[in-house]
């Protein structure tokens, strides 16, 4: 039952802090300050980071290793896209907080280019629509809307592409 | 019977998600600190003085200023009807409401610890070029139609 934990970004961390404790000599309010935003922006997706849990653990609890290969897998086609763009669409808050599902997803066997194509997809954003349209106005939120769409599924065939080409 | 070892799968299931939760926290650690910084020393002002200079250029800069600012999506389509208001163009402020959800220089080395270096450098070269076109696209789709 226990599992040995592997941490991810331990060095990045160091080196960080590291940032801190010089501008901490150099500027002791604004390493302060600094630290206190951090506060801020993780007293706001704290909830987040719940629910993310809650989200690994209803995917590891329903999805085998094996229908994560049928839906995201090497041949999930045109179904494993659609399920890609739909999640990056109503997927919410920041980037990297959806790292750790995506790397459980990929370590279960989700191919590399739905990945791609659900980080880019990420880029609409249902509730920010009326901010758009009030912005940029209504034509222009749909032309960007499809084109990110578009760029989406064309830089996770690119991604194949070059990945193929240049790694394999 | 059943109802154990559901309950037993469910467990391990929360187990297993929590310890992958648990096993990225230096790297969120890291993101959040690094955000705190760039919002306290990089300021609006200070970044809006790259604008102003040609289309190709103000794209470039709107995707330079999305990619190294951070925070709540609503605050990059505030930023941006400020900029707008400003007299700098639609290019530069659709480059950087792009570039502020799709692309993320803070962010980077925690990718790059999950995803692997390959990944990482294919995945933000072909996110860059796509904001840069889409920026471009969108504003001469509106000019055209």
């Amino acid at each position: 039952m226990k599992q040995k934990i592997k941490f991810k970004g331990t060095k990045f961390l160091i080196v960080v802090i590291t940032i801190y404790i010089i501008i901490g000599f150099i500027d002791f309010n604004g390493a302060i300050n600094s630290f206190l935003n951090t506060l801020s922006v993780l007293n706001n997706i704290w909830p987040l980071f719940i629910f993310i849990i809650l989200l690994t653990t209803a995917i590891n609890y329903f999805l085998k290793p094996k229908h994560i290969m049928k839906h995201l897998g090497e041949d999930s086609g045109k179904k494993g896209v659609i399920y890609a763009l739909i999640g990056g669409i109503i997927s919410h808050g920041p980037m990297y907080a959806w790292y750790g599902v995506l790397d459980e997803l990929r370590n279960n066997g989700a191919k590399d280019e739905l990945l791609i194509i659900f980080l880019y997809a990420r880029a609409i954003k249902i509730p920010m629509i009326p901010f758009s349209i009030s912005v940029f106005g209504t034509p222009f939120t749909i032309a960007i809307s499809l084109y990110i769409l578009i760029f989406a599924i064309l830089q996770g065939k690119l991604f194949t592409y070059l990945n193929n080409k240049f790694y394999k | 019977m059943d109802i154990d070892n559901n309950s037993n799968h469910l467990k391990k299931s929360f187990f297993k998600g929590l310890n992958s939760f648990i096993a990225i926290t230096p790297m969120l650690l890291g993101v959040l600190l690094l955000l705190g910084l760039f919002q306290n020393y990089i300021t609006t002002e200070m970044l809006k003085t790259l604008f102003g200079f040609n289309t190709l250029s103000d794209i470039l800069a709107g995707t330079l200023f999305g990619s190294i600012s951070s925070g709540h999506p609503i605050t990059s389509y505030i930023i941006s009807e400020e900029l707008i208001d400003s007299g700098v163009s639609l290019y530069a402020a659709s480059a950087f409401v792009l570039a502020w959800v799709t692309l993320g220089i803070i962010q980077l080395p925690a990718e790059l610890s999950v995803f692997g270096l390959k990944f990482t450098i294919l995945k933000n070269l072909l996110t860059l070029l796509s904001t840069l076109l889409i920026a471009y696209l969108s504003v001469l789709t509106i000019q055209v139609f």
